[in-house]
């Protein structure tokens, strides 16, 4: 038994509408409530009077792991060579690269350092989870989760074409089990599979998919009911059509009213909220005024930014086609790689540049985002990592959200015409730190479904983390005091002074063995390796930590 | 142990395949179900009890694991520049250790024999690559291209189970040097010079581009007339999904030009992939180079091979690589894992781990015998197409494997790892 005791700091955890002083006590790597005898003395005590604590990070939607990641660090030995954009061994700990996309350790490490505690990797294709569970076994100090890509799979869509809610589901258990995943991802729902094949794009709700004969829509809408049905933490995590062009907010309007009061999570919503037309993009706009309202109206919904930060990033994407048109546009290099079954991935580097009308417009837009959505619980704070910007901006975009006169200046420096066509400079809205500590913890915790996340009540991880208040916001939020991990001191005064490797996160869902053998039959006939090799077991990840689903409170 | 219900995984070529059915009887393989007629002759027969634990060895005279680990942790501890090299066979998770190691000691490391890994990835960091896993080729392929290669000896269940030449109507062409098994089973065979194959592929990909060309340079370029070329690419574009296979240095020329054939072949793609789906996936090697180079590269940020010495990861393609340290002698102490094992020269001690019976476990200062993925180790290795797929032993192992003894040796020099 040992006890950590952080002692009179400002607390502030939305989640049990706290914002004073107290003590937190933390046994076992769990929040338990203060000892009944006033004299009771901890293990250890942290004077944090003076200083601002919260509850661990939590990342709703990242890249961490798998294919596309590590075939992003292969690619792109440029923003990785040399002294400063490396860590050094020290001590135990593993030296590492940085660039957009770091390398495993180094990429715990700096979530760590950031006061975060839990990061999802939102798109891992089922077969691709057994790589990506061997790769979150070397990322410390985060707990990792992975949602699973089932958008374009073709079990599912064989499933929703029979019209078979049941089999929609079985299908979903089966494959969410065998990757031992926590959540359910839908890209570019049916629209990925159609450009594999070389077919029209898919560009409306409507429009079918070639050879399954099911729409966007259908697909979308069974996924979600399949997720209710089985009773998930984690709502449908969803990225819709036309991912990143202009003109695709009414696509993405169109599908959030598709689901039909139904719970679902818009992933990178900042990248689905623009007008104009892809023919003339010139007239590239925000359109996040009325996607908000939407929102804001439909309590079921929540979103994740997907921030775009000015510099030097790559973008990942299992949106082959997007990936495609990407790289096409800046004409720089492209990894491309389709997966059997389901998806697969386009990566390209990318440079968001503020004297670039398009770019400016992309960055207000993230923020029109954090600022129109009156509820902060269903806005997640996500730069989509590495898409929009590194994770480790982080700190800056809470700057930003804090701060009108610092997103001011910034706005004074953007093109003319990109000022006017967002509404961004309206907006004199500024964040509370509590309302900070919702974007960044509490909120994403919620949506996630983790009970034990994202609060600092009795039964809470032990992860908490300790700022020295500051007026400069983006120092105050970079530099950490303290960072505990499961009741462990593991970030002291900016060193890191443990890491051990976190829990991985999965959903506890039944399977029916017949619908097992049946699914893994069919799988057997079409894919390029044995059914039996596909099923990941407790053994194939780092400290496995399930998570029940089923009947919601 | 294989059972009925765990199928085994060959890891005798590229293939991997992973659907044989293994099947012992008296203490022997008896048949290996699947296997193709390279494999099953090199399966069968095969002890599935094992004997007597082989020793570990300090200077080729037999030693306690103990004394071995101890003398191993001292050299490594004691080298100033030391490598890591050999892994070509490693599992996913001994090669976690190894990097770890190498972190660690601040060593050297590459994995297997990079040469024609080197040049792969400096085109994939130029250009990209365009890819898909063999279960999308399977499915959807109806053209597939062979560019100087002959997997119908190589690769004997490639047709079977991944480019599936022969069925669905799928087109398949041969371009290489001459005829091979390969190209007596396909649609059309091109004779390919191999000192011309960068000239072919640059001529393809003008033709592609449709920029207009002079018959008589072409001719002199490639050897093909301006016509027989045009029909080719025809076919290309024509193909609703194809995909280009290839061997481990893109074709049989010169490996000073791999890159450059890597580069073309995937400009190339890049220009089919705007009118029509195209891909191109090599027919990976026996083993798990792919494998290793995937861990390497998400523990350092860089792959085939990178340098810890400073204390943080270094890699600059053609200078200073671990092989090259290796041939030149720059090193002072040097772990191998797995055989064969380089030529070392006499004074610099080295530590080998692997098989007991390799001849390097006689000649090296210190020897930890670990048996192979496949006989004796299970773990995970990765397909050439990303796809990780178990390997499972043949048989209960006579010794720790190679992840353990890395974990030891990790453990020697100064506690587990974060
Ligand atoms: S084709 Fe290759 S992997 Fe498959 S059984 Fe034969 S040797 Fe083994
Ligand atoms: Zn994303």
């Amino acid at each position: 038994m040992s006890t950590l005791l952080i002692r009179g700091g400002r607390i502030v955890d939305p989640a049990n509408d706290v914002d004073s002083e107290g003590d937190v006590w933390i046994r076992d790597g769990r929040v338990v409530p203060a000892p009944a005898d006033p004299d009771a003395r901890a293990d250890r005590t942290i004077d944090a009077r003076g200083y601002v604590v919260m509850p661990g990070g939590v990342d709703v939607h990242s890249h961490i792991a798998g294919s596309k990641v590590n075939a992003a660090r292969i690619m792109r030995p440029e923003e990785r060579r040399g002294d400063a954009r490396a860590m050094r061994r020290w001590r135990d700990f593993r030296s590492g690269t940085i660039g957009s996309v770091p390398s495993s350790f180094s990429t715990g490490y700096l979530y760590g350092g950031l006061g975060y505690t839990t990061a999802v990797d939102a798109a891992i294709p089922p077969l691709g989870a057994r790589a990506a569970h061997a790769e979150f076994g070397d990322v410390p100090l985060v707990d990792k989760a992975m949602l699973v890509l089932m958008g374009n799979n073709h079990l599912v869509m064989e499933a929703v074409k029979s019209k078979d809610r049941a089999a929609v589901e079985r299908t979903v258990a089966w494959l969410l089990d065998s990757a031992r995943g926590f959540g359910v991802k839908a890209v570019n729902p049916g629209g990925v599979e159609q450009w594999k094949q070389g077919g029209a794009r898919i560009a409306g709700w409507d429009d079918r998919v070639d050879g399954f004969d099911v729409s966007p829509r259908e697909i979308v809408v069974a996924l979600a009911e399949a997720v209710d049905a089985l009773g998930l933490p984690h709502p449908l995590h969803f990225h819709g059509l036309n991912l990143g062009i202009a003109g695709n907010w009414e696509a993405t309007l169109e599908g959030m009213k598709a689901l039909q009061g139904r719970r679902v999570h818009m992933a990178h919503i900042q990248f689905h909220s623009y007008g104009g037309s892809p023919d003339a993009p010139a007239d590239f706009s925000s359109q996040v005024g009325p996607l908000a309202e939407f929102v804001n109206a439909h309590a079921g919904i929540s979103v994740d930014v997907g921030q775009v930060m000015f510099g030097d990033t790559t973008s990942m994407t299992a949106d082959g086609p997007t990936g495609h048109y990407l790289a096409n546009l800046t004409g720089r290099k492209w990894y491309n790689h389709d997966v059997e079954q389901e998806d697969g991935c386009g990566v390209s580097p990318i440079e968001y540049q503020d004297r670039n009308f398009v770019h400016a417009i992309q960055w207000a837009v993230g923020l029109e985002w954090f600022l129109r959505v009156d509820d902060p619980w269903r806005v997640a704070l996500s730069t989509d990592h590495p898409n929009g910007a590194s994770f480790r901006t982080y700190p800056d975009v809470i700057a930003l959200l804090m701060d009108r006169n610092l997103r001011d200046e910034t706005l004074a420096r953007l093109p003319e015409k990109a000022r006017e066509r967002t509404g961004l400079k309206d907006l004199a809205r500024e964040y509370t730190l509590s309302e900070i500590a919702i974007v960044t913890r509490a909120g994403p915790a919620r949506i996630l479904g983790l009970a034990h996340k994202g609060h600092l009540g009795p039964g809470a991880d032990g992860d908490v983390t300790i700022y020295a208040p500051d007026d400069d916001r983006r120092r105050m939020f970079a530099l950490p005091r303290w960072v505990v991990k499961g009741g462990e001191v593991v970030v002291d005064d900016g060193e890191l002074r443990a890491a051990p490797i976190g829990r991985t996160l999965f959903a506890e869902v039944d399977v029916d063995p017949a619908a097992r053998a049946a699914l893994s039959a069919r799988l057997g006939e079409a894919a390029s390796f044995h059914p039996t090799n596909f099923g990941l077991g407790l053994e194939d990840l780092s400290e496995p930590l399930g998570v029940r689903t089923g009947a919601r409170p | 142990m294989p059972t009925e219900a765990l199928p085994y995984t060959c890891t005798f070529c590229g293939c991997l395949c992973d659907d044989l059915e293994i099947r012992a009887e008296g203490g022997r393989v008896v048949e290996a179900v699947g296997a193709c007629g390279r494999e099953r002759p090199y399966l069968i027969g095969i002890e599935t009890t094992p004997g007597p634990p082989p020793p570990c060895r300090l200077d080729g005279v037999e030693t306690t694991a103990e004394e071995a680990v101890r003398a191993a942790a001292r050299i490594l501890a004691d080298a100033k520049a030391p490598l890591v090299v050999g892994l070509g066979r490693a599992t996913n998770e001994a090669a976690r250790q190894a990097i770890a190691l190498a972190d660690r000691i601040g060593a050297a490391i590459e994995v297997g024999d990079a040469a024609s890994a080197w040049p792969r990835v400096v085109a994939m960091q130029r250009s990209g690559s365009i890819g898909a896993t063999l279960g999308e080729v399977k499915a959807r392929a109806d053209v597939v291209v062979f560019w100087g290669c002959d997997p119908a000896t190589t690769h004997p269940r490639h047709f079977e189970r991944y480019s599936r030449v022969g069925r669905d109507g799928r087109r398949a062409i041969v371009l290489d040097a001459g005829e091979t098994a390969t190209s007596r089973l396909a649609d059309a065979f091109l004779a390919v010079d191999p000192e011309r194959e960068l000239d072919l592929l640059l001529t393809l990909r003008a033709l592609v581009r449709e920029v207009p060309l002079d018959p008589h340079r072409v001719e002199a370029a490639t050897g093909h007339g301006l016509a027989a070329l045009q029909d080719l690419a025809e076919t290309l574009q024509g193909a609703r999904y194809g995909a280009w296979f290839m061997g481990a240095s893109a074709g049989r020329g010169s490996i000073e030009l791999a890159e450059a054939r890597r580069q073309a072949v995937t400009a190339l793609v890049r220009d089919l992939a705007r009118k029509t789906r195209f891909v191109s996936i090599g027919l990976g090697e026996a083993g798990n180079a792919h494998g290793v180079e995937g861990v390497l590269a998400w523990q350092t940020g860089f792959t085939p091979g990178a340098d810890l010495g400073a204390g943080f990861p270094e890699s600059w393609p053609g200078e200073s690589s671990a092989s090259d340290r290796l041939a030149r002698g720059l090193f002072d102490a040097a772990l191998v894992v797995g055989g064969p094992a380089p030529a070392i020269p006499v004074g610099k001690p080295w530590i080998f781990l692997g098989d007991a019976d390799d001849e390097a476990s006689a000649r090296a200062t210190a020897a930890l015998p670990a048996g192979a993925p496949g006989i004796d180790d299970s773990g995970t290795f990765t397909r050439v197409d990303g796809v990780s797929l178990p390997v499972r032993a043949l048989r209960p192992s006579r010794t720790p494997g190679a992840a353990e003894w890395l974990a030891r040796l990790n453990e020697a020099l100064g506690g587990a790892t974060s």
